[in-house]
């Protein structure tokens, strides 16, 4: 075995990390800004989760204001994000691309309406797992030598920088107009809340509602489905 | 709502795309005053971590544990350092554990005593001559890391400190044994340039406990 000869990096970040970073930024900046949540969670690594919660409770700058932030605790974590994510937070992942338990915490905050960063290194995730993708693709190292605390200081730090540019942190405008479910082919996550016959109580981005499982048959609590007006058209293989 | 009526009010003020590019550069100089303060600790540490690696690997050889802490980030810091030297992807598994992973533990001293021996009592209770103390400030001046620092050297533990501004109050403690001390006037660069001391430390101890196996 040979562990000696990682030396640390002369460069700044790969290319695309600081525009992925800066956008992430203002995402967090304008969920916070509206009275969001930041759920900070990594299954390998759970020591960072926390640094990045209390970097947002307590700054380290004296003057930059506390804000909501909460490791969650690696035990049963998607239980426990389950209980506590609402619409308008955001999930903050930790982990691998390989982290079957990070993939499906991404997945699922994205069905419960809140926004997520899924920061990590080595082999990079499916393009389109989470918001923003804050990736170090050469060196799993990363983890250990200081370049993750460094990512998630920049995320604090950028986020502070947005806080104080009153006139950027209102959400982006939707931009759905009226348009005909059925003929826009819209397909939706959902996760399964519970079972009644044929019909699923659901939860969406935008809240509760009620599917008919006719096309997919019967259906547990926390499975996920892809719904289209007011069917369930597709079960996901769950993947943790 | 007035943005139905007057959707430019508020938002049409300043530009998202202007603040994100100063943002993204801002992001990339950091990443490199970062790297080149993480590079220049190393550098500067060698003669330090090779010392501190030595007397590490020589405790952890003869049955000796590690004991890591530190307050905030420095204490998941802290954790990050046991989680490497006790469950590494690579190497040899050692006996380390942070002293800041039990809120029982940590709760009852800092509620019935004081955050002060949040530590050092702890240390009090398992430490033993041969064991390893590491402890973690950015300031350096972290009293329950000092008197933790104390407590191990009284113990015959093997002492050893991460500071940040150029050690602080661990620069001339007498009972530190090892000081790894970075230069960084900024709590987050010298953060990560701690963590990347901490797992050079981590790789040295690795390479001289292969090394006395082969032999």
């Amino acid at each position: 075995m040979t562990v000696l000869g990682a030396a640390a990096p002369t460069t700044g970040l790969p290319s695309g990390l600081p525009d992925d970073l800066a956008a992430a930024a203002l995402v967090l900046a304008r969920r916070l800004h509206a009275g969001g949540t930041l759920w900070c969670a990594s299954p390998s690594w759970p020591h960072h989760a926390q640094h990045v919660a209390v970097e947002f409770v307590h700054p380290v700058i004296v003057g930059k204001p506390a804000l909501p932030a909460v490791a969650l605790a690696e035990h049963d974590l998607i239980a426990t994000a389950r209980a506590h994510v609402r619409s308008g937070d955001v999930v903050l992942v930790i982990g691998t691309a390989g982290d079957a338990v990070a993939r499906d915490l991404v997945r699922r905050a994205a069905v419960w309406g809140a926004g997520t960063v899924w920061i990590g290194a080595g082999e990079r995730p499916q393009a389109g797992a989470a918001d923003h993708v804050l990736w170090l693709p050469d060196d799993e190292m990363a983890a250990h030598d200081g370049r993750f605390i460094l990512l998630y200081h920049l995320l604090w730090e950028l986020a502070h920088v947005c806080l104080e540019h009153g006139g950027l942190l209102e959400p982006e405008p939707d931009c759905d107009g009226p348009v005909c479910i059925t003929c826009s082919d819209e397909g939706r996550l959902a996760e399964v809340l519970r079972t009644t016959g044929s019909t699923a109580r659901v939860r969406t981005p935008e809240g509760e509602e009620d599917v008919d499982l006719s096309l997919v048959g019967p259906a547990e609590a926390h499975d996920l489905l892809v719904v289209h007006a007011g069917m369930a058209i597709t079960r996901l293989a769950v993947t943790a | 709502m007035s943005s139905f009526l007057y959707p430019m009010l508020g938002t049409g003020l300043s530009d998202p795309q202007a603040l994100l590019a100063d943002l993204a550069r801002s992001a990339d100089a950091k990443a490199q005053e970062s790297a080149r303060a993480r590079r220049s600790a190393l550098a500067a540490l060698e003669p330090a971590l090779d010392a501190a690696a030595a007397g590490m690997a020589d405790a952890f050889a003869a049955g000796g544990r590690l004991f890591c802490f530190g307050n905030g980030g420095s204490a998941t810091d802290a954790a990050g350092l046991a989680a490497l030297f006790s469950s590494p992807a690579t190497g040899r598994s050692l006996p380390a554990r942070s002293l800041a992973a039990d809120p029982a533990v940590l709760t009852a001293l800092a509620n019935d005593v004081g955050v002060e021996v949040v530590f050092a009592r702890q240390l009090l209770a398992h430490g033993r001559s041969g064991d390893i103390a590491v402890g973690l400030s950015t300031s350096g001046g972290s009293a329950n890391v000092l008197r933790a620092l104390v407590e191990g050297r009284r113990v015959g533990m093997l002492t050893v400190g991460l500071a940040g501004y150029g050690g602080g109050a661990m620069g001339s403690c007498p009972d530190l044994q090892h000081c790894l001390a970075v230069e960084s006037q900024s709590v987050h660069r010298t953060q990560e340039s701690q963590s990347a001391v901490a797992h050079d430390l981590w790789q040295r101890v690795q390479s001289r406990l292969e090394g006395q196996e082969s032999e």
